[in-house]
């Protein structure tokens, strides 16, 4: 059960890269803006119909929900536009590495502060060398693409 | 610019994480379909607004584009929900690490064939190697 799940989620990281790729070649010829609006809307009307037939929750509780917690919806909404942004001009590789060390720097910050009530867990050395592998990799990654511009030119 | 895009993609996903902290906390008062409906209502509302006053693109595209191209929302659904069922059986540290792994192993695929319309570029040293100090990285923080 345990590996299904697990495939399960390496389909969800696929799915991920994917929709970045998707809305990175739909943003050249739409824009951004409304890229990013369909991406919201297309989604939106998908999760309707997932929330109508197999909805356990309760959707008006976000009528009740404390304010700071449904201003993640604006987190969200920038996550998206700045990812149709960055795919177009840097690719999608180095896009999805940059996005994964700011997602991990600011988890490790999360766990360190113990910020929304999450449980903390300090900051140490296998965090911090983390860190600077998470730079040599955006580093690499920029020199990589430097180098392919540089053939596809030449 | 291309400075630009780099630090654009950073901070999107410092945005990521703070939202699924705190749609976690959320998720437990009105449940996980419900919080990612809610992401996707909101969401559709903020850019309906910003398309209204600042488009400047073309919206019509839409009807001519290929259908594979509409397909972003959807992906994206997916995705959640695949962390959302999948975060109460095997944990979210394993979760976070097969979601990371996925997306670098289907970023460099898509690049290098040249899929779904993304420029085509040969996978280097370069990008195996920083892919590899991401794995590193990964098996660090856990």
């Amino acid at each position: 059960m345990d590996i299904l799940m697990i495939l399960f989620t390496l389909l969800g990281g696929i799915t991920l890269s994917a929709q970045s790729s998707v809305q990175g070649t739909f943003s050249r010829k739409a824009g951004t803006i409304e890229t990013t609006f369909l991406t919201m809307l297309t989604g939106l009307v998908f999760l309707t119909i997932i929330v109508i037939f197999f909805g356990q929750g309760n959707v008006l509780g976000i009528l009740s929900a404390p304010v700071w917690q449904l201003s993640a919806a604006f987190l969200g909404t920038g996550f998206l536009i700045l990812s149709v942004i960055a795919v177009p001009r840097i690719g999608v590789i180095a896009t999805n590495v940059a996005v994964i060390s700011g997602q991990l720097a600011i988890s490790m910050m999360i766990d360190h502060f113990g910020w929304f009530d999450s449980l903390v867990i300090s900051f140490d050395w296998k965090r911090l060398a983390a860190m600077l592998f998470m730079i040599i990799a955006v580093f690499f990654i920029y020199q990589g693409n430097k180098r392919s511009s540089m053939e596809a030119n030449s | 610019m291309r400075y630009l895009a780099y630090i654009l993609a950073v901070l999107a996903g410092a945005a990521l994480s703070f939202e699924s902290a705190i749609y976690g906390q959320l998720g437990e008062t009105i449940g996980e379909l419900e919080t990612s409906f809610y992401n996707f209502f909101m969401g559709t509302l903020i850019m309906g607004l910003l398309w209204l006053f600042f488009g400047k693109g073309r919206l019509s595209y839409a009807m001519e584009a290929p259908k594979w191209s509409l397909l972003g929302g959807i992906l994206g659904v997916v995705y959640l929900t695949a962390i959302v069922i999948s975060v109460p059986f095997v944990g979210v540290g394993i979760t976070m690490v097969t979601v990371i792994i996925g997306q670098l192993i289907m970023s460099m695929v898509i690049e290098h064939f040249g899929w779904f319309g993304i420029k085509q570029t040969s996978i280097n040293k370069e990008k195996i190697f920083a892919v590899i100090s991401m794995i590193i990285a990964l098996i660090l923080i856990n």
